[in-house]
């Protein structure tokens, strides 16, 4: 049986592995020395003819006292402690820093309603509401190479929008903005799906993931901003996302 | 403490003493929970009051808290039946109260003062219920701790009453 | 002494009559050992409901959209017996809902919790017998309104267990199916409520002279704190409960967002509301078993708990921890980062009492002579896959872990491991081990054993394969995972699961064998068979509705085991309330030795 995570598609993706892979470790050494202890006992320490009273103690010397406290220490400094260094810095200079003032940025404003995903991009002229603005449904193209940053919004429920081959989700609550941002490092097609129970079509939520390389995608949204021009509508079309704010 | 008649000792008021604390501590924590809640409408609301919301009747909402209070006082005198009569009236009035706050928009379909003194003045209500049944079960054999309960009925209403109408 | 005898008087003094006829000796009791049973019986009936559910939950994962063997067409008639949509999702919101709140919650804090902790503190009852009562009858309407939820327009409610806004409004659930959902778990809520200020009073006011806090057996300990953390966190639960059931139905918007016009409400309120009732009750639910597990362990050992001021410290430390680590649910929703790293922070602290715990049994066990009867089998089961699930709630403390675990089968696997299996293991090892007391017979042994291993084994292999399947990226609550491509190459793994699954669904009929027939025809129980020291093994096998015909006065702790002391009396455990002659000198004929089970 082969246990493979989904294939890591995105630029700090590894930084999840590597977060999951070293609880792996830490957990899975704790836990053998545990097991290993727990079975010498059960074999050792059986009640048979020989042995049939056991150690009358309480545990309450101070050395007893200083091995717990000492293990329980030196797993929470090797396993909490060091993680949790390790992710507030990673949120901090990757996944919680957004790209606000990247001008690279391709800004992507989601709709999450039951049961299907839009997208909206600002098109060539990287204006929100205007003509050549690109909306898909249930399908997300991007290039790879610069950041990808998501702002969402939910018509109805609670959505999530999961990404596999990015390690990364992030949910779309009705009456907030909520945000994401990841970049691409390989091109291909990836699944996206709904991670939050959001109704009885909740498993057919899905949708897919473009990553073209750049000189593809601005060829792609070329095409599909043409097509835009062609049903655009003054009338319809929608307000601010808070993209200067920053939230 | 089982079927046969046992006198009151002293230790069994005690145990139904604690009982009633820690029931009331719970109590507390529900309606800390709603405050919470108040307060989390409150924060993310633009405006409050919210817009257009019409002002709220504070007089009359104030007035009965008095009715309360004579209950309380009542049962500190040990008049158990006067206190069935206040506590009853504060629920007739606080009903009225409600009929009047739908009737000029502030009812709890109305918008976030109205949904959020709905809710924490319903629930006060319910354990204003709970009260006079109280009261009414037990009577005059458990003066102390109704008196307890219904001081704390009492502190509750007055949180609320300023926590949404004052502040 | 005499002062604590006299302290004494009104409890030793009135032996109250027992109750005659059927009505108020089974049905409308106020004897704690009779309620006890019925919360017992009424939780094993909604485990096996629940239990149902789970298997057709998994035949769905492993044959999506197949016909339903023997039971579809019972259940699915109009889809031919098929599982819809619908359908399932009715089915993994219920199955959460009656595990949670109407199976473990009856069986553990209910049922033990009435049957034993009078009888381990040396008390005639309870301290409020009526409101115990109340108690059970409350939460018997509240599984008559759950019921009904199944049978009205619009079918049952479908927002999962968690009910989050806005799929549990309007919004997302119209129908009563939903409202009735919200008024069952408040009724659950208030029985809780009412149990934990008896509980609490009880061992506050009610324990035998001599018993200090520091003698009282583990298990009181874990009925005592998770009696605290019902009392303060239940009430958010219903406090949420009340302004679901307004926004259902009276219009108000307190978690209603979205585009329905003027809507100012906000769905993350809810989930506030409900995970901050929601972290502390999956310690509610442990905290029981972790009381029963310490306790037994020892008694199985045959040696004192390792620790036990470390155990009861950490118990503690663990209910205060957890009021302030709910946040860790809601690290997808876009929270502060200071508020998520505190979070997580703390969520991780929690790591060191839970650790402290588990050496505690590691060192109870160590050196002591350990038999391995049915009960202790299932504790040390216990010990296992606590050990498997809790490191897994590493990986989702961890933010950065957690983005691409939540919502994953790696979430389910966790708290399967913790509530399915090591909740489920204790409480069968409650079982096996106060059967005797409860019911006056011995269950038996050898069918003991292999509804053990029959458990043992397929818990782990399904939710550690729950694990496998979450880390290769499988959302929950899902359908049909052959929607996706990245989820196809899992369908052997979940199939396999599902066999574990049914295996250990049908290993329950050999337990629901060995306990009816033991009701009946089982071996006649001693007072003491397993040979310990805690107060309720001085009294018959089932005890008399009065408990003692003499208020117990404490000497020592619960876990004397193999002391000293208790050689000269030829066996290897001393009774908490036993008096101990000190030796004759040697001119004087000693005394008869007092028979095992006597206090001298």
């Amino acid at each position: 049986m082969h246990i493979v995570l989904p294939r890591d598609a995105s630029l700090d993706g590894h930084l999840v592995d590597g977060a999951i892979g070293y609880l792996t470790l830490t957990t899975g050494i704790a836990f053998a020395a545990a097991l290993g202890f727990l079975l010498a006992a059960l074999i050792f320490h059986r009640a048979r003819a020989g042995r049939t009273r056991g150690h009358h103690t309480h545990g309450i010397r101070s050395r007893d006292r200083a091995l717990m406290f000492t293990v329980a220490l030196v797993m929470f400094v090797a396993i909490d402690v060091t993680l949790a260094l390790r992710t507030s810095r990673d949120l901090e200079t990757r996944f919680w820093r957004y790209p606000d003032a990247d001008p690279t940025a391709l800004r992507v404003e989601v709709t999450a309603r039951q049961w299907a995903w839009t997208f909206r991009t600002a098109g060539p002229d990287g204006r929100f509401g205007t003509a050549d603005d690109v909306v898909t449904l249930n399908e997300l193209d991007i290039p790879v190479g610069r950041p990808v940053y998501l702002k969402l919004r939910s018509r109805d429920v609670v959505h999530s929008l999961y990404l596999p081959n990015f390690r990364t989700k992030i949910d779309a609550i009705p009456g907030m903005t909520t945000r994401l941002w990841f970049q691409a490092t390989e091109t291909g097609r990836f699944e996206i799906a709904c991670a939050q129970f959001c109704g009885v079509s909740h498993y057919k939520m899905g949708g897919l993931l473009i990553a073209r390389p750049e000189p593809d995608y601005r060829e792609w949204l070329a095409r599909a901003e043409t097509d835009s021009r062609l049903r655009y509508d003054q009338a319809t079309a929608t307000g601010a996302w808070d993209w200067e704010t920053g939230k | 403490m089982t079927t046969a008649p046992v006198p009151e000792t002293r230790r069994r008021e005690i145990d139904a003493q604690v009982g009633l604390v820690i029931f009331l501590g719970a109590t507390a924590m529900l309606f800390a929970a709603l405050l919470l809640a108040y307060a989390i409408v409150r924060s993310e609301a633009p405006r409050w009051p919210p817009a257009g919301a019409p002002p709220f009747p504070r007089g009359a909402a104030a007035a009965n808290t008095l009715a309360l209070v004579a209950a309380s006082l009542a049962l500190r005198r040990g008049w158990a039946r006067a206190a069935f009569a206040f506590g009853a009236a504060f629920l007739a009035a606080q009903a009225l109260l409600w009929r009047h706050l739908v009737s000029i928009h502030l009812g709890p379909a109305a918008g976030a003062l109205g949904e959020v003194f709905f809710a924490l003045s319903a629930l006060h209500a319910l354990h204003v219920l709970g009260g006079l049944f109280a009261l009414a079960l037990t009577g005059a054999r458990r003066l102390r701790l109704l008196a307890i309960y219904w001081d704390f009925v009492l502190v509750v209403w007055v949180v609320v009453y300023v926590a949404v109408c004052l502040l | 002494m005499t002062a604590e005898v006299e302290a004494s008087d009104a409890q030793a003094d009135e032996i109250p009559p027992a109750p005659k006829g059927f009505l108020r000796r089974f049905v409308f009791s106020i004897d704690h050992k009779v309620i006890g049973r019925q919360f017992l019986f009424l939780g094993l009936g909604f485990l096996a409901i629940g239990g149902v559910m789970a298997m057709l939950i998994r035949w769905q994962l492993a044959r999506p959209g197949a016909p339903v063997p023997l039971v579809g067409k019972l259940l699915f008639g109009p889809a031919g017996g098929v599982i819809s949509p619908a359908a399932y999702t009715a089915l993994f919101t219920m199955h959460g809902t009656i595990m949670i709140f109407f199976a473990v919650t009856p069986v553990l804090i209910g049922g033990f919790g009435n049957f034993l902790l009078p009888l381990m503190l040396g008390a005639r009852d309870m301290a409020f017998p009526r409101l115990n009562m109340a108690s059970f009858w409350t939460m018997f309407a509240a599984t008559a309104v759950l019921t009904a939820s199944f049978f009205v327009p619009l079918g049952p409610p479908e927002a999962g267990w968690t009910a989050y806004a806005t799929l549990s409004t309007a919004i997302g659930a119209p129908g009563p199916g939903q409202t009735l959902w919200v008024v069952a778990i408040y009724l659950n809520g208030a029985s809780s409520v009412m149990g934990a200020v008896n509980y609490i009073t009880t061992v506050l006011r009610m324990r035998a002279p001599g018993m200090t806090y520091l003698r009282m057996p583990l298990t009181v300990w874990g009925f005592f704190l998770t009696s605290i953390l019902n009392a303060l966190f239940v009430p958010v639960l219903a406090a949420a409960m009340v302004l679901l059931f307004f926004d259902r139905v009276l219009g108000t918007q307190f978690f209603i967002a979205g585009t329905t016009p003027g809507a100012g409400g906000d769905p993350i309120l809810y989930q506030h509301l409900f995970w901050l009732f929601g972290h502390p009750e999956v310690y509610i639910l442990i905290l029981p078993a972790w009381g029963i597990v310490g306790d037994l362990l020892a008694f199985f050992a045959r040696k004192p708990v390792f620790g036990y001021r470390v155990t009861v410290g950490s118990l503690i430390g663990v209910v205060v921890l957890s009021t302030v680590v709910y946040g860790h649910h809601m690290f997808t929703t876009g929270m502060s980062p200071l508020l998520g790293e505190s979070f997580m922070l703390l969520t991780m602290i929690i790591s060191v009492p839970t650790s402290l715990l588990v050496l505690s049994w590691l060192g109870t066990l160590w050196r002591g002579a350990i038999r391995t009867a049915t009960p202790m089998l299932f504790c040390l089961g216990m010990v296992f896959t606590f050990g498997v699930g809790g490191l897994t709630g590493l990986y989702l403390a961890d933010i950065t872990a957690d983005m691409y675990l939540h919502d994953t089968y790696f979430v389910v696997g966790h708290f399967h491991l913790i509530m399915a299996s090591a909740l489920l293991m204790s409480l069968f090892a409650a079982v096996y081990f106060w059967f005797p007391k409860m019911f006056g017979r011995m269950m038996n042994e050898g069918l003991g054993k292999l509804h053990f291993w029959l458990t043992f084994v397929p818990l782990n292999l399904v939710f550690m394969g729950q694990l496998v399947i979450g880390y290769e990226g499988m959302q929950r609550r899902l359908y049909d995972p052959s929607v996706y491509d990245f989820l196809k190459p899992l369908l052997p793994l979940n199939r396999g699961i599902s066999h574990a699954a049914y295996l250990l669904g049908a290993a329950q009929f050999i337990f629901v064998l060995n306990f009816f027939w033991s009701l009946a025809a089982g071996a006649r129980a001693a007072t003491n068979p397993w040979e310990v020291g805690t107060l309720e093994w001085t009294v018959a096998s089932p005890p008399p509705h009065h408990n003692f015909d003499r208020i117990p006065i404490v000497v020592r702790g619960p876990h004397e085991l193999s002391h000293p002391a208790a050689r000269l009396l030829g066996r290897d455990w001393l009774g908490q309330a036993e008096v101990i002659e000190p030796a004759p000198a040697p001119s004087e004929p000693a005394g008869p030795a007092p028979a095992p089970g006597e206090p001298a």
